[in-house]
């Protein structure tokens, strides 16, 4: 037995059987849920949320102004050349090109925190009709134990409009 | 990476998207939503491929125009000394600043929530990123020899120089390279979760494709709440990027000692211009798109409205820059000054100027400031005003003060030839073509932002917000 | 190390553009033709600026020569994105053709339209394509050029004196222009060296420069009749 879902026509029943398979003894982290929209309005919608992506965003500014500084000095002082009786290492115009290096990359490191934390995700239990409006609630990977597995389909099949499968 | 795997379980509900009926109970609405949109990717009539070709052929006249401006020199081309930038700049520039359109105010819209913004948001930023795909193709254009643009890119060559960081040329590499970076992810990011759409609702070798596309997008709360995490950090970036960018190309201008371009106002001015311009654009490509895919149940009038009346606070700011800049110059009274002063005043470009007032001020504040004409029809002429009058305005910055700099006994000016006229009509065609694909292959109007506007928590919401009154229209 | 200028009498000038002429054959610069010439093409490195001064019948004809004026504070180096226009350790604007790839943006920020941009690939009319210089690259289509005080004849009048063992004495170096004036109303020297001929006549009451209050710091200097 590899998984069991359900498949609930509203986030109403959806959060039941979320509740249900928690009464159940499932942790939060073993509960998939997909849906074919954000659901802010349930709780089950908030579940794993907290991210560093704001962290990651300034440490890839962090490291996208350091490349920008090291750039335009080391560029400029390892071949210095005169032009229109600037200095060398000329800070005005070296502070645009700081700033765009730096949302170049806090840019990149956003992206790069959200297709690691979000798209490389292990679990791959789906099911085409979440496309038309369905939500999933269902486990992963759950227990060989026959006991368990009954348990758990009754915990789904309970809100109203569950349409329960199991592979 | 991980893909979803084929379904699980195949209960049926893999039916071709027009017999679709008995889903497990979806809200009505949001079904419709999904055939609408998904239309124009499922389905294509000839009439499309009538208007490619149409779009097509001019892009490929530009192509060989191009081609032979290499071929033969620069000198098919009408610029001349000491005219040296003419309808190329005036295109970088008038295109970099249709890009303003979307990342700008999607962004902006995104951050202040406004619930109205979401049929919006995606035409908008499609009409950035090929905006400013085809502005950045004009430096390379106007080069004397393109086959050496790449020695502007900042890399460890044999020749062992780097680029000159004190030049605005180069500040305008970094910035566009920032800003298409970030718009074309701004872009693609939310389009993710509709690719998996699409690929639940298609078959064959379009499911293969957008399975792809999809890069393993379910729908998990985690995934959706990176995602509008991803969004929300994207949009606090892109907004000073995008002002960055336009500063820069007026830069471009102001950091030049010629009269009329060395001026503080410049970057303002050329900020509120890229603005004004994207919005008038944006209406056009909505309007267009309205019509066209039949999408008047998403697009409504009160988005034009919204536009319009960001197009009109533009107008305004666009005429009080305008009021600034002159009126400065003709109290400081300098000689280089008045003379370019007075060539767009009452010269020789003088009907051009005018034309570039009323198209910019006159025609917005009439069609959209009277509320009578502040229609789709009103908004969309006076965008097609705004978007004329604008291609003027740059033209207007660049060719009287290169023509009339200092020395009399240099002065010149500038007539377009065939070459220069036709690569413009071909960045037109161009963003049409594109604009034209893109509906093919990407839902215009993002399918789950729709759905997820479309149950607005009373708890999370105050009542009376903007959201709050389009809820009621079911938008 | 020396700072190349050059002084120019306007009261000498008599506008004959001999040094037009001298600096075309000198410096390869290519004959564009009269139709092209005719839509503003032409390439002088020098040329001879006409004005008259009144009404008619009490009319003043004056000339004024002008060529690249060297700027210390030049707009043209700074706009270049590829260091193709940079400034030299003795003072000279220098353009590298090889590295150009014509944006032409520093003949935009050049308040004095001394650059000049190749449209075509240089054809010259026979029979002056027999009197090339061999010292002096000929430039493609695409890239900017302008005058460049003849650094050929700079750098070879140095290498000279190397060679010789001895010092370079002012006069020594003559640009194409100054040595086919014939009213000697062209002055080149080092303006660093206060006995130079170049450096007496640029710190003279007769003495402005083109454009000064732009703030391009020339190393051309205009003598005239103070009026």
């Amino acid at each position: 037995m590899s998984a069991v879902y359900g498949l609930y026509p509203d986030g109403r029943s959806a959060q039941e059987a979320v509740n249900g398979l928690r009464a159940a003894g499932i942790a939060d982290r073993d509960i998939v849920v997909v849906s074919s929209q954000p659901m802010e309005d349930y709780e089950f919608g908030h579940m794993d949320k907290s991210t560093g992506m704001w962290w990651f965003a300034c440490l890839g500014g962090v490291v996208g102004m350091s490349a920008g500084y090291g750039l335009v000095t080391v560029t400029e002082a390892s071949w210095p050349m005169r032009v229109g009786g600037l200095p060398t290492v000329a800070w005005w115009p070296n502070l645009i090109i700081l700033f765009e290096m730096t949302m170049l990359g806090a840019i990149l490191a956003t992206i790069v925190t959200f297709v690691v934390s979000a798209l490389l995700s292990r679990g791959r239990l789906y099911d085409p009709a979440v496309a038309d409006g369905a939500i999933l609630v269902g486990v992963e990977n759950a227990a060989d134990d026959w006991a368990a597995v009954a348990n758990l389909t009754r915990a789904l099949r309970a809100p109203p409009g569950a349409r329960v499968k199991a592979l | 990476m991980t893909y979803p795997p084929a379904p699980l379980v195949d209960d049926g509900l893999l039916r071709p998207l027009v017999r679709r009926s008995s889903s497990p109970s979806p809200p009505v609405i949001s079904s419709r939503i999904d055939s609408d949109l998904l239309r124009p990717l499922l389905l294509t009539s000839s009439r499309f491929y009538v208007v490619a070709a149409f779009f097509g052929a001019f892009v490929l006249a530009g192509l060989v125009a191009w081609i032979s401006q290499i071929y033969f020199g620069f000198g098919i081309s009408g610029i001349r000394r000491p005219v040296y930038w003419g309808f190329y700049v005036t295109n970088f520039v008038f295109w970099i600043g249709i890009s303003h359109a979307g990342t700008l105010i999607s962004a902006i819209l995104r951050l202040v929530n406004a619930g109205w913004r979401r049929p919006v948001t995606r035409c908008a930023e499609a009409i950035t990123v090929f905006a400013l795909m085809i502005g950045a193709m004009f430096p390379l254009i106007h080069l004397g020899r393109p086959w050496l643009a790449f020695w502007l890119f900042p890399y460890p060559s044999e020749r062992l120089i780097w680029p000159n960081f004190r030049s605005p040329l180069v500040w305008d590499f970094f910035a566009i390279n920032t800003y298409l970076t970030g718009s074309v992810l701004f872009l693609v990011l939310p389009m993710i979760p509709d690719f998996a759409v699409v690929r639940d609702k298609s078959t064959g070798l379009r499911r293969r494709i957008y399975r792809a596309l999809a890069l393993g997008w379910r729908g998990t709360p985690r995934q959706w709440h990176r995602l509008e995490t991803a969004m929300q950090i994207m949009a606090i970036a892109i907004i000073p990027v995008a002002v960055s960018v336009h500063t820069i190309v007026s830069f471009d201008f102001s950091m030049a000692p010629v009269p009329m371009w060395q001026t503080t106002i410049f970057g303002p001015y050329f900020v509120a211009g890229a603005i004004f311009s994207g919005i008038a654009a944006l209406i056009i490509a909505m309007a267009v798109l309205r019509r066209v895919l039949h999408l008047e149940a998403y697009l409504h009038p009160v988005h034009f409205e919204n536009l319009g009346k960001l197009l009109l606070v533009m107008a305004l700011l666009w005429g009080y820059f305008v009021f600034n800049e002159r009126l400065v110059t003709y109290y400081g009274n300098g000689p280089a000054e008045m003379t370019v002063f007075f060539r767009t005043q009452r010269d020789s470009f003088a009907p051009l100027y005018w034309t570039m007032v009323v198209c910019n001020f006159v025609v917005p504040l009439v069609l959209i400031g009277i509320r009578r004409f502040r229609t789709i029809t009103g908004c969309v002429l006076a965008s097609g005003a705004v978007v004329v009058g604008m291609w003027l305005e740059r033209f207007l910055i660049i060719v009287p003060s290169l023509g009339a700099k200092y020395l009399p006994y240099s002065f010149g000016t500038y007539r377009p030839q065939p070459v220069e006229i036709v690569i413009t009509a071909a960045t037109f065609a161009a963003m049409a073509l594109l604009y034209a694909l893109f509906t093919k292959i990407v839902p215009i109007i993002s399918i789950w932002e729709l759905k997820a506007g479309e149950h607005p928590s009373p708890a999370l919401i105050p009542p009376a917000t903007e959201e709050h009154r389009l809820g009621e229209l079911h938008l | 190390m020396p700072r190349w200028g050059m002084a120019v009498d306007l009261d000498r000038c008599n506008g004959c553009g001999a040094c037009v002429v001298a600096c075309h054959a000198e410096n390869n610069i290519a004959t564009v033709g009269a139709d092209e010439a005719a839509r503003g093409r032409a390439n002088h490195w020098i040329r001879i600026e006409r004005y008259w001064e009144g009404e008619f019948p009490d009319v003043r004809l004056t000339f004024r020569p002008v060529m690249c004026q060297q700027c210390g504070n030049a707009p043209c180096e700074i706009v270049c994105p590829t260091y193709a226009s940079h400034h030299t350790e003795d003072g000279l604007n220098a353009q590298v053709y090889n590295r150009c790839v014509g944006t032409r943006y520093c003949a935009n920020a050049c308040p004095y339209n001394a650059r000049f941009f190749n449209f075509f690939n240089p054809a010259w009319d026979k029979p002056l394509h027999l009197q090339l210089n061999p010292d002096v690259s000929v430039r493609e289509a695409g890239v900017m050029e302008k005058c460049t005080f003849c650094v050929q004849r700079i750098r070879g009048a140095q290498l000279q004196a190397r060679a010789d063992g001895g010092e370079l004495r002012d006069g020594d170096i003559q640009p194409a222009c100054v040595q086919s004036c014939a009213v000697r109303a062209l002055v080149f020297g080092d303006l660093d060296d206060p006995d130079s001929e170049a450096s007496r006549f640029s710190r003279s009451p007769r003495g402005t420069r083109l454009l000064e209050d732009v703030g391009t710091r020339p190393n051309v200097t205009y003598l005239a009749r103070q009026s």
